[in-house]
């Protein structure tokens, strides 16, 4: 086994060993069971099937079209009265958990009332909505009773489409596939603030226990800091695996549970595997800048103020999101989706409210991997400069000397 | 073929000239004192020699030619700042560093057990580092140093912070290394280690050599214009001579109950001794005095620090030299 994969063990075992990663790794995971499962028992207790009862004084429902049911939503039968008395009978029998009672001047009101013992489903409520809109949309002239009536079986969904048809939206919001980009680029970008920090530690570790130069006399500066990289690389494979286990098992649970969001899983690709392209040298660049100012600086307390304009430069795109979300193709967003540090988040957040063109993505490519071939080798200066110096921190100016030691 | 050799090696930091002009050679086998005072640029020529650092000019050949990967693993380094990993086992922490060494972890882990009952660490050995005593993390460091049976060892200060039992614990292991073949280049402020333990010597100051050779051809240099004798009664006066240590007087003795007598120029030892007999003096004790490496170090140094009278520090018996003119004595 080469110098530089037994350092890399080193890096690995040493980290991955001790009790607070293992927390950190496993506390994701929990988090997740703990929200999906908080969330499934909220969604639950929301939830009632039993029918509805309706009085109807505006004649709106005279010849009602039924309720469009999609997903997983349990189709709730919904029983009309002739009056409220007799509504109101069927439910202190508990025949019905609720009714509505249509006002008779509803279409210049939209007026509904609300009658029950206890408060009804959020199901039920939704899916009586869902039945006067249906039923509304029949009484337009332009689109007619039997239009409404095929929305009606095929779902109230309208879907926007990219003009180049790569991408597209449902009325109900980006699906799962849409945001998946951005949770991946999330999550990636939160490995590598912690990651990456793991190898700044470990520069800064050992030039603070004076390891340093009894390593540099058994391997090369190159087999150092690559073992280094290779080592955490690991660590971030490793977490990358375990949360993404728990989320494949969240999400097969949640599909399972008939949960909406989580019905339709196909991904776009194309936008996945740019999402990928953009986070490897965001990754790379990222590690060797913290592998630099850990070789730059004298103590661990001192490496932690220097990682944090990293941390912010790669959140900057969250700060600015609503400039981004609203309007995604704009002169900031643009260029931001070509900068480093900024370009993985930006990107993705755009890609969920517009298609972003592919040279745009192709620059921030291009772009983020001439700064991490660049950032690789200031690393490597740096260590080289900085690795002996003990007490004494390392100039940017001697930085970018290109002479070596 | 030696074991490290320096041709006019220079290195600068900036503005900061840290060596200017150093050249020597170690041969194998021997323990070799790489001395100077503070900032002289002992821990860069070695740093140099260990290719931490590149020289600006000159050339290092170790073991037989320019530093490799391979080279790497025959050397052993303790640095003059020790560290360890200190929140890992002892035992983890040696065999990492071994392995980054090209040891086997099977002969390592046996080497190491060997090593820990040695320097009495075998209990200790799945304690964190940061857990043992400051003694034994310098034990722990000097296991680290020998585990992978380094055919050169360079040590820089290895007798800080040590106690006088670990002192002649690594003083031993120095010298059964030494016998077993092994180089040691080592660099010390403390004199009278160098004169128990090393066969040649490099002085440098300021970045340049100023004294190089054999150790004892060294002093021998530095001696002749003194003698040291001890008689029964008082010493008469000897033409050529003055006692210069201690003052005269009726309990005037020297350590073990010598005097000191300088000789002026022309006057040989013989001559002093002669001249003793002849005036009927008992002579127990008559030996050229031989300077220590201390009064050699403070004579060759002092004179070439800064606002320093290099007249006024040369002590008059032994002769002096000159920072133009660095001594070179012995077959190197």
């Amino acid at each position: 086994m080469s110098k530089l994969w037994r350092i890399a063990r080193h890096e690995y075992r040493r980290n991955v060993f001790r009790r607070s990663f293992i927390l950190a790794l496993l506390s994701v995971p929990l988090m997740l069971v703990l929200n999906v499962g908080v969330g499934l028992i909220m969604a639950s207790r929301e939830v009632n099937n039993a029918p509805v009862g309706y009085v109807d004084h505006s004649g709106l429902l005279a010849e009602p079209i039924p309720a469009p049911v999609t997903g997983s939503t349990n189709p709730i039968a919904l029983f009309p009265f002739e009056s409220e008395a007799a509504a109101r009978t069927a439910l202190e029998a508990g025949e019905i958990q609720a009714y509505f009672v249509v006002a008779a001047h509803y279409y210049s009101t939209r007026d509904v009332d609300l009658f029950y013992v206890e408060p009804p489903g959020n199901n039920a409520t939704r899916q009586f909505y869902d039945f006067i809109q249906i039923n509304l949309l029949a009484g337009q002239p332009s689109i007619g009773a039997d239009a409404a009536r095929r929305a009606a079986l095929l779902g109230d969904k309208v879907t926007v489409r990219s003009v180049d048809g790569s991408r597209h939206v449902p009325s109900g919001g980006p699906t799962f596939g849409t945001i998946m980009p951005l949770l991946i680029s999330s999550a990636f970008l939160f490995l590598l603030l912690i990651n990456s920090g793991y190898l700044m530690q470990a520069v800064v570790d050992e030039k603070e226990n004076r390891t340093m130069e009894v390593i540099v006399t058994s391997a090369s500066p190159t087999q150092v800091i690559g073992g280094k990289v290779l080592g955490v690389v690991a660590i971030s494979f490793t977490q990358l695996a375990v949360w993404t286990l728990a989320a494949i098992l969240a999400i097969a649970i949640a599909h399972r549970l008939g949960v909406d969001w989580f019905q339709d899983l196909s991904l776009d690709w194309g936008t996945v595997l740019a999402t990928a392209a953009l986070a490897i040298p965001t990754y790379v660049t990222a590690c060797a800048l913290m592998a630099a100012a850990g070789a730059t600086v004298t103590s661990a307390q001192e490496s932690q103020a220097a990682g944090t304009p990293f941390v912010v430069l790669h959140l900057a795109p969250f700060y600015l999101a609503w400039a981004i979300v609203m309007t995604p193709n704009a002169i900031l967003p643009t260029i931001l989706s070509f900068l480093p540090f900024t370009a993985l988040l930006t990107v993705t957040l755009r890609n969920i409210f517009t298609a972003v063109p592919a040279w745009q993505v192709a620059v921030g490519i291009v772009v983020q991997t001439v700064f991490a071939v660049g950032a690789i080798w200031l690393a490597g200066h740096a260590f080289r400069l900085g690795m002996l110096r003990y007490g004494q921190r390392l100039r940017l100016r001697d930085m970018l000397r290109v002479r070596s030691q | 073929m030696y074991a490290v050799s320096v041709s006019h090696i220079a290195k600068s930091f900036g503005a900061i000239q840290a060596i200017a002009d150093v050249s020597f050679d170690v041969g194998c086998g021997e323990i070799f004192g790489l001395l100077g005072p503070n900032g002289a640029g002992k821990t860069t020529t070695i740093r140099i020699v260990l290719d931490i650092f590149k020289p600006d000019q000159g050339q290092v050949c170790v073991l037989g030619g320019p530093m490799t990967e391979q080279n790497k693993d025959r050397i052993g380094y303790m640095p003059e700042e020790r560290g360890l990993y200190q929140d890992i086992p002892l035992e983890r922490c040696l065999l990492y560093l071994a392995s980054l060494k090209g040891v086997p972890d099977a002969k390592a882990r046996r080497r190491l057990q060997e090593y820990l009952e040695r320097f009495d660490l075998a209990a200790h050995k799945g304690k964190k580092v940061k857990d043992l005593s400051k003694g034994m993390q310098q034990k722990a460091q000097i296991i680290n140093t020998i585990l992978h049976h380094p055919d050169l060892i360079v040590v820089d200060e290895p007798f800080a912070a040590l106690d006088p039992v670990n002192t002649q614990l690594v003083k031993d292991l120095m010298c059964e290394l030494r016998g077993q073949g092994v180089t040691i280049l080592m660099s010390t402020h403390q004199m009278h280690q160098v004169e128990e333990l090393c066969d040649r010597i490099l002085l440098i100051d300021g970045g340049r050599d100023v004294l190089y050779g054999d150790l004892d051809q060294v002093r021998r240099r530095y001696s002749g214009r003194a003698v040291l004798v001890r008689a029964a009664g008082e010493l008469p006066a000897v033409p050529g001579a003055t006692r210069v240590s201690p003052n005269p007087g009726p309990s005037a003795k020297v350590g073990n109950g010598a005097v000191k007598l300088a000789l002026s120029e022309g006057t040989m030892p013989q001559s002093v001794l002669w001249s003793l007999l002849s005036q009927g003096v008992e002579v127990e004790k008559f030996e050229i005095a031989v300077p220590t490496l201390d009064e050699i170090f403070i004579q060759v140094v002092a004179p070439l620090l800064p606002g320093r009278d290099p007249q006024s520090t040369a002590l008059a018996p032994y002769a002096s030299d000159s920072r133009s003119a660095p001594s070179r004595i012995g077959n190197t």
